[in-house]
């Protein structure tokens, strides 16, 4: 009773504020342009709703996503002609919020969705935008079964399925493996995924699997596994994880003697491996979809360049994806000079051979992203393409 | 062997982080769910004082626990004071430490971003010692090292000094140990400081460990450490550093013989068979209820 | 302002919150309804038939059925070897099942494991506001019952609550399988909301989230988890409208919000509006109805029933009891002077020091026994072997009939024993008639289910037991502060109330533990004139208390402890001047 003042006030605070918070939306302006291609000019902004986990445990990567859109964003609202209203909003690695957030921007009205980071929030929330009619782009789900979901649902990230194979092959060839660990973590549906591709992957290429073990996504600590994978004396292990536990993976692999090839997934490309695990990351194949140096374009230098500049560090992959996300729905506006919905997604259906950041990028039939993978060794502290 | 010694090692983090947790619940019998919180924040406020104030380890590692015992201070007088005399006061501490844990992690956010971050290389000195033919680094020794001699000094402390008496007069009888004299504000600010202390120091010797700090990685360790503070019996602090080396061996033992995936299972089983079997923990004792 | 999911999500996060409330109520903290509300989720999704042949109201008619006994069998299996445990260790017992039940999701192969598994989704925002409904209309209905009195009264003192008949181990365990029940229906609601479940939807995070949820909206107020799903819910969404920045500034405000509520509303959001606490006292004009009753003086036609009037004229508390409630008395009578307990050669041992020593003590009907000695002399465990609180270590003990010794608590008292402990173990946060409503337990009947219906007869019953409870207050003279919180009272109230709680049991013996401890001299003597009154009534009263003078005056025969061993014992004029008992109290004889 006696201290009831503050917070009376702070949830009115909350309340009143919250009734002006809504209702602005609909900016004003046509999204029906004139001209075609380069010379197309809409009004209008264009909105784009993102809805990417910026806290909670995949907080990490949708800082990154963040980042890349927004620089996207203030690239193409310099370039003119068309405007994007770029709305970014946190769903804390929620489903729940993942949902509310697909639905709030659907009733917003915006012309495209971008996200969510995880694949399990996509299967939950994804279907919501298609019901609506509005296109969505994933910029970071590698999952099976995305953009089945029906025909508004596209990506511009490389599924596991695209890349793993093409990381086997070349490390069989190139290290002549035989005989291999397979290490995962089995509680996240990317890395899970990622392990299923792995195993037929190297079932294809006849490398026989002395051990599979996994571990939960939350681990850090690996001596235990590790000192079991080593017993089994392998060519090479092979390692589904995300890049927290990439980091001390390595690490403790070399510490405690483990020396042969360690082979990664998407979750290893990050720039962080080098600087962070330092010496002990040398000698690690990381196949993926992006990388800062594998990527020879002016576009990706321009890219690495702006965003050292405008974050003070080198992006990710995670980054360059959703760099690339934004950039492949202007071309799809643009193709159509268009901004409503509809238009967009008809756009989208009819990228091919764009030039991003990724390389040369086209969206399949399935609505599938299509560009080079890169498989890469760590050398001298460097991504470098594996020959 | 080698399997044998990885498990002490991770037994013994599990233990430093209990010891702080079973402290608090021992002697004040609550529950302190922001003690993750102060485990992650130190490990971050460790790196950044290696990083920009370039102390070495054995400099870090002391003012990493006087900055947990402050946190541990904070905790106390915010979370868990304002409670006092509640009826439900246990529920309500639980979920005011779990706002407050939450709130460090948020800023824990603005301060170093959502990135894992780690020691700088070389922090502690690189280098390898065998024994029986298991290799591990001067730092899992160090940590056991650690562990074991913090542990006996709390202990010592809680059994000999003027504060532990006044801790266990605590305990015991909060009331009875008021009209004793006893200051029991200070006495439970002091305890949380302790505890926190400990569990800072576990965060920062942990991240130096596994080489990775996240935000993140209180969470993790939450749930292991409540198994251990249940297995060695609530409140016990030579029960926290034997159930925490308990649990490290267990789970190594799992990997090798039933295998990886149900590694964590193992914590659980160990907690829930105990809990039926004997729930006063190894080395609890029951405590006689006054009627 | 809010999408459709915000309001399903605040329907589903309330029935979660439900299933927390449903412990929280009994005292009991469980953090496994996230285990079983994952079982429910993932048995459901399997077992329902597919919504485009068979039709959504199938399918989540089915998936509803499923989960409900799904969650219920699963709270059965766990809470039999666990309900002994109390609270952090059940909470971590349960936290440790729910973690056991996510690994084993994680690596099972129907599950879809991490990867998950998809499931139609056919709720509606109706569909779980209507269910939301139904669950708040259950714990609404369960408050003011002879259920819901017992599940609070554990709460508050689960000693007292054994002491008065409740039989605990089966609250509990009723209140434990509501719990999974209702997180089972959550899990299937949920499985059938998200499109998409995998078991990061039910882990740790998730079980947090509820009891903050249940305990935030309030843990002792039937609506009090929809408060607190809403808030949960809608800070995230309040945020956004806002426009505030995304990022670490939304949780730092979320947890701030939330170390707000906690720490400034003690009883949750349910305390900033005004609602039923308790059960409504009788208005004046009620009252003096019970008083009528109970007097009696009025004759033939006083409310209450045919007993009354078969009762000689001012008649007591006894008739009344017997006018109200007879036909649920359990206990079998004793005929005067017939004995009614018995301590043959009793001794006990703590750990090496002897509390009791051959300790030799009769009680028979209508009597009124004084137990007096120094502190330390024994006498409260003497009452606790008696109500079967505490095992002998030798000896025989017989309490009407009993072997309290191999009895449960509760059993002793269903035999007719009541007792009041030397530190008053009031329900401190139940109103005054609450606490004796909750007394009377053993002499009513069971209320909740067809309250749930509204049959008039719950309503008959839970007044006869208001005019049963009032009389027993107004016997030890506190009706006019029936309608305040017990723990608010003073000293000496509160020792009347728990008389009027023990009577209210419409015991055969009574034992007093000191209840004249911070009386003053006016109300001791009061207390004096009721215990004798309540002995002419035939009940036996065995009394233990420091004011010689009272036990003087009152007793029948008086025993003497010192050290555990019977000094004297006889009428109390031998007693007085044994020469034992003077040097044991020397000096301390007041009068």
């Amino acid at each position: 009773m006696r201290r009831t003042a503050p917070l009376s006030l702070a949830m009115i605070a909350l309340l009143g504020l919250s009734a002006c918070g809504s209702g602005d939306t609909g900016a004003g302006g046509s999204l029906q342009g004139e001209g075609s291609g380069a010379d197309c000019t809409i009004p209008g902004p264009v909105p784009v709703g993102a809805a990417l986990s910026l806290t909670g445990a995949a907080g990490s990567y949708g800082e990154s996503q963040r980042n890349g859109l927004e620089l996207a964003a203030a690239h193409l609202n310099e370039q003119g002609g068309v405007t994007y209203e770029l709305t970014v909003e946190d769903d804390q690695t929620d489903e729940r919020q993942g949902i509310t957030l697909f639905e709030q921007f659907t009733d917003d009205g915006v012309s495209a969705i971008i996200g969510p980071t995880l694949s399990t929030t996509a299967f939950q929330a994804q279907p919501i935008a298609q019901d609506a009619g509005v296109p969505v782009v994933a910029i970071s789900n590698t999952a099976d079964g995305i953009t089945e979901q029906g025909e508004y649902i596209h990506r511009v990230s490389l599924t596991e399925g695209q890349v793993i194979p093409q990381t086997v092959a070349a490390v069989t060839e190139s290290e002549d493996l035989e005989n291999v660990v397979v290490m995962y973590s089995d509680d996240d549906a990317f890395t899970e995924s990622g392990y299923e591709v792995f195993a037929q992957a190297l079932e294809d290429e006849g490398v026989e699997v002395a051990e599979t073990l996994t571990f939960s996504v939350a681990d850090t600590d690996f001596r235990p596994l590790l000192t079991e994978a080593a017993k089994a004396e392998p060519d090479a292990v092979i390692v589904s994880a995300l890049i927290e536990a990439a980091i001390p993976l390595v690490t403790q692999a070399r510490e405690i003697g483990l020396d042969v090839p360690i082979v990664g997934g998407n979750g290893f490309n990050n720039p962080q491996l080098m600087t962070d695990a330092g010496e002990a990351a040398e000698g690690v194949v990381v196949g993926a979809a992006w990388n800062s140096a594998a990527t020879q374009n002016e576009l990706n230098t321009d890219f690495l360049a702006a965003y050292e500049a405008e974050y003070g560090k080198a992006p990710d992959q995670f980054a360059a994806q959703a760099y690339t996300g934004l950039m492949t729905i202007d071309a799809a506006v643009r193709a159509e000079c268009s901004g409503e919905p509809e238009a967009i997604k008809d756009g989208l259906g009819t990228i091919d051979g764009l030039d991003t950041v990724l390389g040369s990028l086209t969206i399949n039939d399935a609505r599938d992203a299509e560009h080079e993978a890169v498989v890469q060794v760590v050398t001298d502290g460097e991504f470098v393409a594996l020959d | 062997m080698q399997q044998l010694l990885n498990g002490l090692f991770v037994g013994s983090i599990y233990a430093l982080f209990a010891i702080g947790f079973t402290l608090v619940f021992g002697i004040l019998d609550r529950l302190n769910l922001a003690h993750p919180s102060v485990f992650a924040a130190s490990a971050f406020i460790g790196i950044e004082l290696v990083e920009v104030a370039g102390l070495p380890w054995w400099a870090a590692l002391p003012a990493v626990a006087v900055v947990g015992g402050v946190l541990g201070l904070v905790v106390e007088r915010v979370a868990f004071r304002p409670l006092k005399g509640r009826a439900d006061a246990h529920f309500a501490g639980l979920i005011s430490s779990i706002a407050l844990g939450g709130m460090i992690i948020a800023l824990l956010q603005w301060r170093y971003g959502p990135d894992t971050r780690r020691f700088p290389a070389g922090t502690f000195p690189d280098g390898q010692l065998e024994l029986l033919g298991a290799r591990f680094t001067i730092l899992q020794a160090a940590i056991l090292v650690i562990s074991v001699v913090l542990m006996v000094a709390l202990a010592w402390l809680v059994a000999r000094s003027r504060l532990g008496r006044a801790m266990r007069a605590v305990a015991e009888n909060p009331t009875a140990a008021r009209v004793l004299g006893v200051d029991v504000d200070r006495v439970t600010a002091t305890t949380f400081a302790i505890s926190a202390a400990l569990g800072a120091v576990a965060g920062a010797l942990f991240a130096m460990n596994v080489n990775s700090a996240q935000l993140g990685m209180g969470s993790a360790i939450e749930l292991k450490g409540l198994a251990v503070i249940i297995v060695g019996g609530m409140g016990s602090l030579p029960g926290a550093l034997v159930g925490g080396l308990l649990l490290g061996v267990a789970e190594v033992l799992a990997v090798q013989y039933i295998g990886s995936s149900w590694r964590d299972l193992v914590a659980f089983a160990l907690l829930f068979g105990l809990l039926i079997l004997r729930p006063q923990g190894i080395f609890g004792s029951r405590r006689l209820r006054e009627v | 302002m809010f999408t459709d999911s915000t309001l399903l999500f605040v329907a589903l996060s309330g029935i979660f919150a439900f299933s927390f409330y449903a412990v929280l109520v009994a005292g009991q903290l469980s953090l496994g309804q996230a285990g079983f509300a994952a079982l429910a989720a993932y048995t459901s999704a399997v077992l329902a038939p597919d919504p485009a042949e068979a039709g959504d109201a199938v399918t989540l008619a089915v998936a509803l059925g499923t989960g409900v006994v799904v969650g219920a069998v699963a709270a059965v299996l766990l809470g039999l070897p666990t309900m002994r445990l109390r609270g952090v260790f059940l909470a971590i017992a349960t936290l440790g099942f729910a973690e056991a039940v996510r690994i084993l999701l994680v690596n099972a192969e129907w599950t879809g494991g991490a990867q998950g598994m998809s499931v139609p989704k056919i709720v509606t925002p109706g569909v779980a506001w209507v269910l939301l409904a139904v669950v708040a209309y259950l714990f609404w209905r369960q408050g003011p019952t002879r259920y819901g009195r017992a599940l609070a009264a554990i709460r508050e003192d689960e000693l007292a609550a054994r002491a008065t008949g409740i039989d605990v181990g089966a609250h509990r365990l009723a209140a434990f399988v509501t719990a999974g029940a209702v997180s089972g229906a959550y899990g299937a609601l949920l499985a059938f909301t998200m499109r998409f479940i995998d078991p990061g939807l039910f882990d740790f995070a998730s079980a947090i989230d509820g009891l903050v949820m249940a305990v935030v909206g309030g843990s002792t107020v039937w609506f009090g988890p929809v408060l607190g799903g809403a808030f949960l819910t809608l800070v995230p969404e309040l945020q956004r409208a806002v426009g505030l920045e995304a990022g670490w500034i939304r949780p730092f405000l979320a947890g701030l919000l939330l170390l707000a509520v906690i720490l400034f509303r003690p009883g949750g959001l349910a305390s900033f509006f005004p609602a039923g606490r308790g059960t409504r006292p009788l208005s004046r004009v009620q009252a003096s109805g019970a008083r009528g009753d109970t007097a009696a003086d009025d004759g033939p036609g006083a409310p209450g029933g045919s007993g009354a009037d078969t009762n000689p004229a001012g008649a007591n508390l006894a008739g009344t009891v017997q006018a109200s409630v007879q036909p649920h008395r359990r206990r079998a009578q004793v005929g005067a002077g017939d004995v009614v307990a018995r301590l043959a050669g009793v001794s006990k041992d703590y750990g090496g020091v002897h509390a009791l020593r051959g300790v030799d003590l009769e009680l028979r009907a209508g009597e009124i026994v004084g137990l007096i000695g120094p502190n330390g002399a024994g006498k409260t465990t003497c009452v606790n072997i008696l109500s079967g609180l505490v095992p002998p270590s030798g000896g025989a003990v017989e309490v009407l009939g009993i072997d309290p010794v191999r009895t449960p608590v509760h059993r002793v008292a269903a035999a007719g024993v009541a007792r009041t402990f030397q530190h008053a173990k009031l329900f401190g946060r139940l109103s005054v008639l609450d606490n004796v409503l909750a007394g009377a337990h053993l002499v009513t009947r069971g209320t909740f289910l067809r309250r749930l219906l509204w049959l008039p007869s719950a309503r008959w019953d839970e007044r006869a037991a208001v005019v049963h409870a009032t009389a027993c207050l107004e016997r030890v003279g506190i009706a006019d502060k029936a309608g305040l919180a017990a723990g608010e009272l003073s000293y000496g109230d509160q020792r009347r109330v728990e008389i009027a709680r023990a009577l209210a049991a419409d015991p055969a013996l009574l034992i007093l533990d000191e209840p004249a401890a911070g009386m003053n001299r006016v109300e001791a003597a009061a207390l004096g004139d009721l215990i004798t009154s309540l002995a002419s009534d035939g009940l036996t009263i065995l009394l233990i208390e420091h004011d010689v003078g009272l036990v003087m005056r009152t007793c029948d025969r008086i025993t003497v402890l010192d050290f555990g061993a019977v000094i004297a014992s006889g009428d109390p004029a031998h007693v007085r001047d044994h020469p034992d008992v003077v040097t044991a109290y020397l000096g301390t004889e007041a009068d």
